[in-house]
Order: structure tokens, then sequence, then C-alpha cells
């Protein structure tokens, strides 16, 4: 079967703005939108840039728009996405190096500042330490997230302030936060009480749509400012 | 693991966010009760002399006075959170707060005046 992708090509040090070029190939039956950028990247157009490498939806290397919306390439199939034209971007609302590839730096600093690491006050116990089913339960799906950048990426608030921490950065705060284990929680709050960090979540909810890890991340955001706005008043 | 009373000191938006809550809350309760007083119980006349005897009980100025409050530091609170997204420079933030103070100053005053001028 023929299929259309439209994808998105930019090379700064050439071109003089981005533009859209059109490649049909022959998909097989099974194939992700990674396949299909893979085929034409190794086939038809070695010029297209973009990352991959787990294609099993566990790196978080190739997240991009398709068809207007923030995926995994290895995970969208492309007979889900119904029968036009394939529309592939980077993602939005960070620098683009080439095609696909967009400049993560400010998403990675943002999770940086949340301190995204155990740590422990206390002397460290002689042997692991163990956290009830209950403990691990709080996490457990806060714990998924493969920093993808896909929910980041699709936040008005980021797009508008990219010094906003981000849901990300938000989320992997919750994971700490919320731990028996850790006991950085505190100074994790101080950090993210801030104009440019929880409180600058206005619960749109693209994140939750975009992840592809399906984490309810508004959710957390929310159970931070609940935290938040108890220790404070 | 963050303890039950943790100290956050400063306030970084958590009280703007937190005050939002509490005043969506009332305006939501007040406007129920506006639509089961107004349009389901009662002759349905709306008439000077049908609502000035409830607009002059002190107990209605006070709730009036309070929604006032609520609706205006939730409206402006509101306007303020969305340009703080979308303005940088710090001049047209300190523009556009003094104006949502301004606005809010006036409002604030002609709406007291009004809930405090009606008699029977």
């Amino acid at each position: 079967m023929k299929r259309k992708f439209k994808i998105f090509r930019y090379n700064p040090e050439k071109d003089k703005r981005p533009y859209y070029k059109e490649y049909e190939i022959e998909i097989g039956e099974g194939w992700t939108v990674l396949d299909a950028i893979n085929h034409i990247h190794w086939y038809v157009d070695g010029t297209l840039a973009f990352r991959r490498a787990c294609r099993s939806e566990i790196c978080g290397s190739c997240a991009m728009r398709i068809n207007g919306k923030n995926r995994l390439a290895c995970k969208t199939q492309i007979k889900t996405l119904g029968k036009g034209t394939i529309k592939i971007e980077p993602l939005p609302g960070l620098p683009i190096i080439k095609d696909m590839v967009v400049d993560l730096d400010p998403f990675f600093r943002n999770l940086e500042k949340v301190k995204p690491y155990f740590i422990k006050y206390s002397p460290l116990p002689e042997k692991e330490q163990l956290q009830t089913p209950q403990e691990r339960e709080i996490i457990n799906e806060a714990a998924m997230c493969i920093l993808c950048g896909a929910c980041t990426t699709s936040c008005p608030s980021f797009w508008a302030n990219p010094d906003y921490l981000g849901p990300a950065a938000l989320l992997k705060a919750y994971r700490f936060i919320f731990d028996s284990r850790d006991e950085g929680g505190k100074e994790r709050l101080e950090i993210i009480n801030d104009r440019n960090g929880l409180w600058r979540c206005h619960a749109i909810f693209n994140c939750t749509e975009a992840c592809p890890k399906n984490i309810n991340i508004t959710y957390y955001i929310k159970k931070l400012q609940n935290l938040a706005v108890n220790n404070q008043f | 693991m963050v303890g039950s009373k943790a100290l956050v000191k400063r306030n970084k938006g958590a009280l703007s966010w937190f005050l939002q809550r509490i005043t969506a809350l009332y305006l939501f309760v007040f406007l129920i009760a506006h639509f089961v007083i107004m349009h389901f119980t009662g002759s349905g006349e709306v008439t000077y002399q049908a609502v000035a005897p409830r607009l002059s009980s002190p107990l209605w100025k006070a709730g009036d006075l309070l929604f006032l409050i609520f609706a205006l530091y939730h409206g402006l609170n509101g306007l303020w959170q969305v340009l703080e997204d979308y303005t940088k420079s710090r001049g047209l933030r300190l523009f556009f707060y003094s104006l949502i103070l301004t606005m809010g100053i006036i409002l604030l005053v002609v709406g007291t005046v009004t809930i405090f001028s009606v008699k029977v």
C-alpha cells in the first residue's frame, strides 16, 4: 500500500525558511511511523534528520509531532492514522537543529532544576530500602516517564514561556517528593513553588493527552499544588 | 517524602492560586442561590418594589459586597495570570498590573457605593 508523508524540512545552514516535502512510499503491514521515516532515510532521501534509538517506546528519542499531535514515532501504527497524507513535524516550542531534531537543552535544564535524583541525608541503610506496595503505588505511574518531551512541548504555557518548568519536570518532582525513601521533598517543593513552576499550570491537559506512556500528568501536578497549598495555608 | 507541615515560606503564586479556588467556590454557590431566588422562587417579578427590600437588608448587603470583592478578584486575577503567561518585559507587565489594579479599585468603589445606596 502506498502512503504519502508530508515531512517538515529545515536545515538552518542552507534553508532560508522551513518547508514541507512530500514523500510517497510503499509501506508494509504493521509499519509504524518510525519504520516509514527510517525507510525514507535509508532508501529515498538520506538527508532527512531525526532521532531514534530503541524503536520499542522506552528510550523516548523519537517523539515528534505526527498529524498535529505529539507522539512517539515508534509507537504510532500507520494504520491508526486514517487514510490521508501523514504530516510529520518536530516537537513544537523548541529551537530546531535540523528537520525533526530539536534542541532539548531547555527541556533538560528545567528537569535538572527539580533535582531529579534520590536525596538522602540520614545514614544510608545497610541493605536496600524497601517500600510497601502501597507506598510504591503512589509513585508507580509517575515513575513510568521516559523523558521523551512530548508533554512539555505540547504545553501552551511552556510555548509562551520556556522558563516554565513544564509537565515533565513537575512530574519528576512528584515522583521524588512522594517517594517514601526520598528526603529531598522540602527543597524540591521550595523550587517548584514558583511563578514559573507549579503555578503556571492552568490545567490545559495537553500533557496528559500527549503522554505516550498514558501518565495522567495533570493529576500529579494538581497533587503537588495541593501539597504546596496545604503546607502554606 | 514531605511531612504534613513542611514550611514553604514565600508566596510565589500559591496564594493567588488558592484564592482563585476559594473565590470560585463562593461565586458558584452565590450564583446558584441567585438563580434559585430570582427564577425559581418568589413571584418572578423583577421590579424595584420586589427587589429593593431584599437588597436593603444588611445580610444581603454583606453577601453582595463579598460577591463583588470575590468576583473582581477572581476575574482580574485570572486576567493577570493569562497576561503573565504572554508578557515578558518588566515595563509591559508593570503597565498591565497597574491597569488591572486601577480597574479593580474603580469597580470596587463604584460597586460598593451601589450596594450601600439601595434603600427601601
